[in-house]
């Protein structure tokens, strides 16, 4: 009797998951390993970002106290860089910038590629969708880092140069998708019923098309997020990111004297934290992606 | 178990140091310079290549304004004087001229003759391709284009307002066919020049690039690509030159022969002989045939360049591979034996400094309307140098082998004082902490300190480690930020607009006499003039005027050192540092590198050894 009663629990839940495409998209999120362990080092990351915020840890990677080049040893995890400065302290000091580039460049170029991605898709064909394809088409056709460099150099007074230049790139592929996925529905039967009861353009593609794309939105902006990381470490790299702070792209830099002179630990550490954040992020990702695809939820 | 763990990993530090050094030695791929030579050269020839860090901006004598340029020019062109090959310190003697100038007794009038038939290299800008004989008119017209606004000369300045007529010739509208009162050849091998007042340092200016010789038939017929195709009379040709990556000469055949007399040049056997500098006495430069000078920046792909073997013979020791080239730094630098077997060593304190400048422009760190307020300042400022930790930086940037000293005058020139207190130089927390208390400065009121500096890794690094020596003394860490200007440029403009409050800068001597240093500090030359500092002290300008038109003397050494302690006491920099430069050369090569004052003049005076070693 209670066996019948468990089965038919768990056959309840199914039916369950399969009302609503979130649900349904969780439940499968949630049996993709490698996604969940994607996730939670993400979120591992993401608390040691919270914690250089809150001033909890990471708080003394500008202290030259250290000898030039120290080992690895109890006091210093990662050894010393060329100044004496803890390696450790920086690597992790790093993480709240590469959450906060990621972050904020997600978020804004998030946005503006929704807006726009929704207006030129909604007005296809139309003279707000030439101007607003022609604009995505420029801005595409000039190559990724020599675009973003020459943004940051033109801007290089301006303490978020390299984030400017990183959201006027990144939001052309959101706006892309997104156009795409309101082309189609603007022909669903939902907005040919809220256009025959008169609601107004502005409420169909902000609040009754927009939110049918956050599955879109969800996705692309973890993709973005992983390459800010990925474009801040290159161009502070090259001199034009990151001002004030530190970054692994800045330690990266910092390396490549000393790794002529023998010392690799700056690199290794460096490295490897945004390898396994790029990692890590990718498996989630991947697996959002996944979850959130209609065609494979609906199945 | 870490210690097992990197061991582990050896082999991975060993790979990386391999994809780094050869991706970097693969930007700088061996050009084929048999190709370019072929036809120039008859049997076997003696190729000497060479290395700079940087490529030069110009090969135009009016824009010799770099080091890499001049390092260039001097070889292509000729020059009035030169420096000693081995002499140190510096003596300047004659090189086109026949002899060192006659100075008329108000030191007024200068007279020089020129060497006769002396001829500029062959060249289509020459009448049937030959190149002529080098007159007088030369050097009249060289300095004229100076003063020509249409070639917007970067060494206008060495004789601006100096020599009788010159700066009314410019207003005038640069005639070319105009006489100059001050300037004039009284034959075709003689050159008188008028002064409106006595100019001790103008036979120094006969030394430099921006002096050199240039045939007025050149610049017509290349017109703006006379930058790129130098033609002179000096000892090499030039035969291919791409501006970013290197300098192909060959030997010019028509230079005059003057057997090398070691005795003249300042030869000293028990500091010559070892890298066999005998062996080139009685000969006449240039004494190879060929000389390629490679611009490479990277420090990794020049070294990787220079210890591959077969491609440049010369190289300056990147500071991070000191410590595995060494076996001693002091108290004298010895090479480790495998190094010692393959490469002749020299080190020599660099013709010039490193310091960091406040702008006195501005207010919240240097002079301000309110007087307390500008003695607080002054507190502030004195508090930051004795926070300053010149042998830490050394350390860390310079091996450990650079010069500490107080002041302005670099030990390089003779008016150097050994004797001077070095307390200015010596790092004094306790002190610092006192004079930002006796100026009433706290954690709350300090001003944030800007420090400017174009975008590197190193600037940021030399940043970095200023913020750490001002936290100690109670700077909040917000309160010491960085400028970072995208490029050299950019930085350099800020400087001469006087946006920066504090500068970290170098200054590579033109000539070596102290005035040249004591210049960056004088009041009328302030930004956006070469006074970065911006500092103007009545007593100090009245010093650097008396003693501008005086010969070098005692009293002018007394003078100098008294502006010296003026700079110190007003702590309006902290200085200063000469960096300890290490040349490596290979065993087959005769030289004896310099890369100051002698600089480029010295290519000509290099050799090579044959397979035999004669």
């Amino acid at each position: 009797m209670n066996l019948v009663k468990k089965r038919s629990t768990a056959q309840a839940r199914e039916e369950n998951v399969g009302e609503s495409m979130w649900s349904k998209a969780a439940y499968k999120f949630r049996r993709d390993r490698t996604g969940m362990m994607g996730l939670y080092v993400v979120v591992l990351y993401m608390l040691v970002a919270l914690g250089v915020a809150f001033g909890l840890w990471g708080t003394e990677w500008s202290d030259n106290n250290g000898q030039k080049w120290e080992g690895i040893s109890f006091q210093y995890w990662f050894g010393t860089n060329i100044l004496g400065q803890d390696i450790f302290e920086r690597a992790v000091f790093s993480t709240k910038t590469a959450f906060e580039v990621g972050l904020v460049v997600a978020m804004i170029s998030t946005l503006i590629g929704a807006i726009l991605g929704a207006l030129s898709g909604f007005f296809s064909n139309t003279w707000i969708d030439e101007i607003i394809l022609w604009v995505m088409g420029v801005l595409d056709s000039i190559p990724f880092y020599l675009f973003v460099a020459a943004i940051a150099f033109a801007l290089s007074g301006f303490a978020y140069s390299m984030h400017v230049a990183m959201i006027a790139t990144f939001w052309t592929g959101t706006s892309r998708l997104v156009r795409g996925e309101v082309i189609k529905l603007k022909n669903f039967e939902f907005v040919e019923a809220a256009r025959a009861v008169g609601v107004p353009q502005h409420t169909i593609i902000f609040r009754h098309i927009l939110p049918n794309t956050f599955h879109i939105l969800l996705v692309q902006s973890t993709i973005v997020f992983v390459g800010a990381i990925k474009s801040e470490v290159i161009l502070s790299f090259l001199g034009l990111g990151v001002k004030d702070g530190v970054s692994w792209g800045l330690m990266i830099a910092e390396s490549t004297l000393e790794v002529q002179a023998g010392e690799f630990a700056n690199f290794y550490a460096a490295s490897a934290l945004l390898f396994i954040l790029v990692m890590a992020f990718n498996m989630f990702s991947d697996a959002l992606q996944d979850a959130l695809d209609p065609k494979k939820v609906s199945a | 178990m870490v210690n097992i763990l990197l061991q582990n990993f050896k082999w991975l530090n060993g790979l990386l140091l391999f994809m780094v050094a050869m991706s970097l030695a693969g930007c700088n791929a061996a050009v084929d310079i048999d190709k370019a030579l072929e036809g120039h050269l008859k049997g076997p020839a003696k190729i000497y290549r060479h290395s700079l860090r940087g490529a030069p901006s110009s090969l135009d004598p009016v824009n010799a304004a770099t080091v890499y340029s001049n390092f260039i020019i001097v070889n292509i062109y000729d020059t009035l004087y030169r420096y000693k090959y081995l002499a140190r310190p510096y003596e300047i003697v004659p090189n086109l001229a026949v002899d060192m100038p006659e100075v008329s007794d108000d030191g007024l009038i200068y007279t020089i003759k020129i060497k006769k038939e002396v001829f500029y290299a062959d060249d289509p800008a020459f009448l049937n391709g030959k190149g002529r004989e080098v007159i007088a008119e030369d050097l009249i017209y060289s300095i004229k284009r100076h003063f020509d606004v249409s070639n917007r000369s970067q060494g206008s300045w060495l004789w601006d307002g100096k020599i009788v007529g010159l700066n009314e010739w410019k207003d005038a509208g640069s005639n070319y066919n105009q006489t100059i009162q001050g300037l004039k050849a009284v034959d075709s091998h003689t050159i008188q020049i008028t002064l409106f007042k006595p100019y001790p340092q103008l036979t120094h200016t006969f030394a430099m690039g921006f002096s050199a010789l240039v045939p007025h038939e050149a610049v017509d017929y290349y017109g703006r690509e006379f930058s790129v195709h130098p033609v002179g009379s000096g000892p090499f040709k030039m035969l291919r030159y791409e501006s970013s990556n290197y300098a192909l000469m060959i030997r010019n055949i028509k230079y005059r022969q003057e057997p090398i007399d070691l005795s003249f040049e300042g030869y000293d056997p028990k500091l010559h002989k070892q890298y066999g500098i005998d062996k080139i006495a009685g000969k006449s430069p240039p004494l190879v045939d060929a000389l390629k000078i490679d611009f490479i920046k990277e420090s990794a792909s020049k070294w990787a360049s220079f210890t591959k073997g077969n491609e440049i013979n010369f190289s300056g020791v990147p500071v991070e591979q000191v410590d595995q080239i060494l076996t001693q730094k002091k108290p004298t630098l010895i090479l480790t034996p495998e190094m010692s077997e393959k490469y002749h060593m020299f080190h020599t304190i660099e013709a010039g400094f490193v310091h960091t400048d406040f702008n006195m422009r501005d207010p919240l760190i240097g002079y301000n309307d309110d007087p307390i307020r500008d003695k607080r300042n002054k507190k502030l400022r004195c508090a930051i140098r004795s926070a300053f930790d010149w042998k830490e930086r050394n350390d860390v940037f310079y091996s450990g082998i650079a010069v500490e000293y107080p002041g302005i005058i670099p030990p390089v020139v003779p008016e150097f004082d050994p004797h001077l207190s070095n307390i200015s130089t010596l790092r004094n927390v306790d002190e610092a902490k006192r004079m930002m208390l006796e100026g009433d400065w706290t954690k709350d009121n300090v001003p944030t300190l800007v420090y400017g500096g174009a975008a590197s890794v190193s600037t940021r690094q030399i940043y970095e480690q200023f913020r750490g020596w001002m936290k100690d003394i109670g700077f909040p860490e917000e309160k010491v930020v960085f400028d970072s200007y995208a490029s050299f440029g950019d930085f350099n403009k800020a400087m001469k607009e006087a946006k920066i409050m504090i500068i970290g800068s170098g200054w590579i001597l033109d000539y070596p006499d102290a005035q040249n240093t004591l210049q960056l500090f004088y009041g009328p030359y302030g930004s956006p003039g070469s006074n970065n500092s911006n500092y103007n002290n009545p007593e100090y300008n009245r010093l650097y005027e008396q003693t501008s038109t005086m010969l070098p003397s005692k009293e002018r050494t007394q003078l100098y050192r008294k502006m010296n302690n003026i700079v110190i006491d007003d702590c309006v920099s902290i200085t200063g540092l000469s960096r300890d430069n290490i040349f490596l050369w290979h065993k087959s090569v005769i030289s004896y590198p310099d890369s100051g004052i002698v600089g480029g003049f010295h290519l000509k005076f290099v050799d090579m050894l044959d397979e035999e070693g004669k």
